[in-house]
């Protein structure tokens, strides 16, 4: 036979065909599959199906399934931050005595003060900062995470919570990029690339920012020690903090649940599509694959984009505290600029100076607040104990409860950091999504933060 | 110094206005050709819509369908007349063999694209219409034959419209209007007229789909009342004529005594019958590839706190499913 022959009793053939011809396909290929495998595999107990069984009936069941979450997502960021202040602390002395040594070295071949300053007081100091206050949590979340991965608990994950999410238009799954994006919002955005709807996988995209990261914890956890835990009995502290930190979280999810919904029935129109998802078996987690996906896939990735956009930040940061006009340098003129837009919110110019400078990386605000407030010609940590901190922020700089609260939804709200935003664009291919992430988080940070102070200041608490 | 200024600023203007491809003269002339595409490929639309249906394409119609001026569609017959794709007897216009050809081309286009967006965009039913409007007049022949063999070759829009052939065959709409229907007894939807789409909104909203198996309750001139044995839907007698129906076909019969696998109670086996007709493309390849064949032994074995979606357990894995797809699965209790 000809080609053209054979191709036109094919196209005869095809047209005579039913629809479910596909369907009777993939049958026949499931049952010779079932054959071969009836033939090769034996199976000798059902105790690992049993066991597999009475794990999934817990952790998913309707009373005890959520809590279970709840418990292992707190349990994951309280062994996070806890840890990661300890290993932090190491890395800054190793890093900073690095840069003392630099410095000094510097100084001796008698190099002009502003090259020593832009050098080692800014670039280097920034990207000791953002290394030494991020690379710890990254390696105790991701690994964390990770093993909850490889172990095949996340998809109950996402089985549990898909109800809520598809209400919003949006898809189970993305409860596993959201809980990602605790751990760093660039890796929580490429995350989403297991959800296979493109409409579902941009409201994840768009919305992964409302969950703090771990360059955010920090700031919360200060804020909620100083201000809110300070007002509570000693023994109480910790706990108080901590409750303090979980509402934020719990607040900022909230507002992930919230903007899914706006989004999906405005500019990303359209139904929940169809969920589906496989609940694999428990493995026993293999350790070595969990360090390399986290530390080579996920940590070493996120920190070195970090890093390209911390060295910049340092040495602006330096250039803004050392150029001087009169008795104040350029940081405090910006501030003081900004400072009526600032109150305006309920925060203050310092404040909105800081996050515009820490576009690169969250981990720097607090430093450079710091630095401002005390006058410092570099990123500071600032004084030790919470009492003191209180001192400086209350009676030093008119810090109030409005601005503390303010500052930690400022701080859960804002604008995606730069890492985050490039991932954005590098994932969507798109300038008009990445810039809707920011347009999007930051006004909702105006909004909410201008609302608060607003009423507050009406019923008179502030 | 002034002379200067107007001078460069006139000869940017005359570049921005002159310049091939991107100008703005250009740009004007491409919106036209696209302007006067459209119009000819919607009233070929029309005058194939009225040839099928036995009736008479006039110039008032066009007028009405094309929402034009009735001198512009005079000028629109004469200039279609002189490219041979009409003919005009009297006030009567007709489609020549080469009009009726590509008035096909253009309902295949669009049809080809509501199963597109339906099966892959996975667009909700409501909303495919009004997409396919705008897309149905850009592609080519060749561009089509390929959009139509990476959907595999479909038969049917998700209307149940059928969808012209490459040679040009268009098999005739299936089943007659729910209104005419006189047998007792269940039957199968085979179609839902898209326009007009408030009709269509209506028909959505009572919750019919294609291929559904019904019976008429009650039917008096106010509303038709029908059930698919669970759920009972209720329309406008104006509404229910845009509903096309059919006897039920032999292997329909099988799904009959059939529930769906979002009715079946935990821990009860089930044998998977069929998976429905309305699931297609995306949706469908995914259900085949997680092993949700016809003759599958399968049962709901975990729920969660919100009760939706569940995990069902099928060839020994756990596969979990939201209610809506559940829905869509046809299974035979054991």
């Amino acid at each position: 036979m000809e080609a053209n022959e054979i191709l036109a009793k094919a196209e005869s053939l095809r047209n005579g065909l039913s629809t479910g011809f596909r369907d009777e396909i993939v049958k026949s290929l499931y049952t010779e599959a079932e054959n071969i495998a009836k033939r090769a595999v034996k199976s000798t107990s059902n105790k690992k199906y049993d066991f597999d069984q009475k794990i999934d009936r817990l952790v998913t069941s309707p009373y005890a399934g959520l809590p279970i979450m709840l418990l292992l997502l707190s349990l994951i960021i309280w062994l996070t931050v806890s840890g990661a202040n300890v290993v932090s602390g190491w890395i800054a002395v190793v890093l900073f005595g690095i840069g003392d040594y630099g410095r000094a070295l510097f100084n001796q071949i008698g190099m002009p003060w502003w090259i020593t300053g832009f050098i080692w007081d800014g670039v280097y100091l920034g990207l000791a900062w953002v290394v030494s206050v991020m690379l710890p949590p990254m390696m105790i979340f991701f690994p964390a995470f990770t093993f909850l991965e490889d172990l095949g608990y996340l998809p109950r994950v996402a089985f549990n919570m898909d109800w809520l999410f598809k209400k919003t238009g949006a898809h189970g799954k993305q409860s596993l990029t959201m809980a990602m994006g605790f751990g760093c919002n660039a890796a929580g955005v490429i995350a989403t690339r297991v959800i296979d709807s493109p409409r579902e996988r941009l409201i994840a995209i768009l919305t992964n920012n409302f969950v703090p990261c771990n360059g955010r914890f920090p700031t919360l956890i200060m804020l909620a020690t100083v201000f809110v835990a300070a007002s509570f009995p000693p023994a109480l502290t910790s706990l108080v903090a901590a409750g303090t930190v979980v509402g934020v979280v719990l607040i900022g999810v909230m507002f992930t649940f919230i903007a899914s919904w706006i989004l999906s029935r405005t500019v990303l129109k359209g139904e929940a599509s169809a969920f589906t998802l496989e609940l694999p078996p428990y493995r026993r987690p293999n350790i070595s694959r969990i360090l390399y996906t986290s530390i080579i896939d996920r940590t070493i990735f996120v920190l070195w984009r970090a890093m390209q956009t911390a060295a910049p930040a340092g040495a602006l940061i330096w250039v803004l505290a050392n150029i001087h006009l009169g008795d104040s340098n350029l940081a405090r003129i910006i501030a003081d600029w900004l400072n009526p837009f600032g109150l305006l919110l309920g925060l203050d110019g310092v404040i909105l100076l800081a996050y515009i400078i820490a576009i690169p990386a969250n981990e720097i605000v607090v430093p450079t607040m710091m630095m401002v407030y005390m006058g410092a010609g570099m990123m500071i940590n600032g004084p030790t104990s919470s009492t003191e901190i209180f001192d400086l922020l209350v009676n030093g700089n008119g810090w109030t409860m409005l601005t503390a609260v303010n500052l930690m939804l400022f701080a859960l709200l804002h604008n995606p950091c730069a890492t985050t935003i490039m991932t954005i664009y590098k994932e969507t291919k798109s300038l008009k999504w990445a810039t809707l992430s920011v347009v999007m988080t930051l006004g909702t940070a105006f909004i909410v933060t201008f609302l608060t102070a607003t009423i507050a200041r009406l019923l008179g608490w502030a | 110094m002034n002379t200067t200024v107007w001078l460069i600023t006139a000869i940017i203007l005359i570049v921005a206005i002159f310049i091939p491809r991107v100008g703005l003269i250009a740009i004007y002339k491409t919106y036209r050709i696209a302007r006067e595409r459209e119009l000819v490929e919607d009233a070929l639309k029309h005058l194939l819509d009225r040839e099928q249906h036995a009736r008479q394409a006039s110039p008032e119609s066009l007028a009405g369908i094309l929402n034009l001026q009735r001198t512009t569609v005079m000028k629109l017959i004469e200039d279609m007349e002189t490219q041979g794709l009409l003919e005009s007897r009297g006030s009567d216009v007709h489609l020549t063999t080469q009009g009726e050809r590509w008035a096909l081309h253009v309902v295949r286009a669009h049809r080809l694209w509501e199963r597109y967006l339906t099966d892959e965009a996975r667009m909700p039913l409501g909303k495919i219409h009004g997409e396919s409007e705008r897309r149905e007049h850009s592609l080519t022949e060749a561009q089509l034959n390929d959009l139509d063999a990476a959907l595999g070759h479909p038969t049917r829009d998700p209307h149940g419209d059928p969808i012209p052939t490459r040679e040009g065959t268009l098999l005739k709409a299936e089943g007659m209007p729910l209104t005419a229907w006189q047998a007792e007894g269940p039957m199968r939807i085979v179609h839902l007229e898209d326009e007009p789409a408030l009709a269509f909104e209506q028909i959505l909203a009572a919750g019919l789909r294609l291929g559904q198996t019904i019976r008429i309750l009650d039917r008096n001139p106010q509303r038709y009342l029908l059930t698919d044995g669970e759920t009972e839907f209720r329309l406008a007698p104006a509404v229910a004529a845009n509903v096309s129906v059919a006897a039920l076909p032999e292997s329909e019969t099988s799904k009959a005594n059939a529930i769906s696998l979002a009715e079946l109670t935990y821990d009860q086996k089930a044998e998977i019958v069929l998976l429905d007709e309305a699931v297609q493309g995306f949706t469908r390849r995914r259900f085949l590839d997680l092993g949700l064949t016809p003759g599958t032994v399968i049962y709901p074995e975990l729920k969660n706190f919100f009760g939706d979606p569940r995990a069902y357990r099928v060839r020994g894995t756990l596969i979990a499913l939201r209610k809506d797809q559940a829905a869509q699965i046809w299974v035979k209790p054991m």
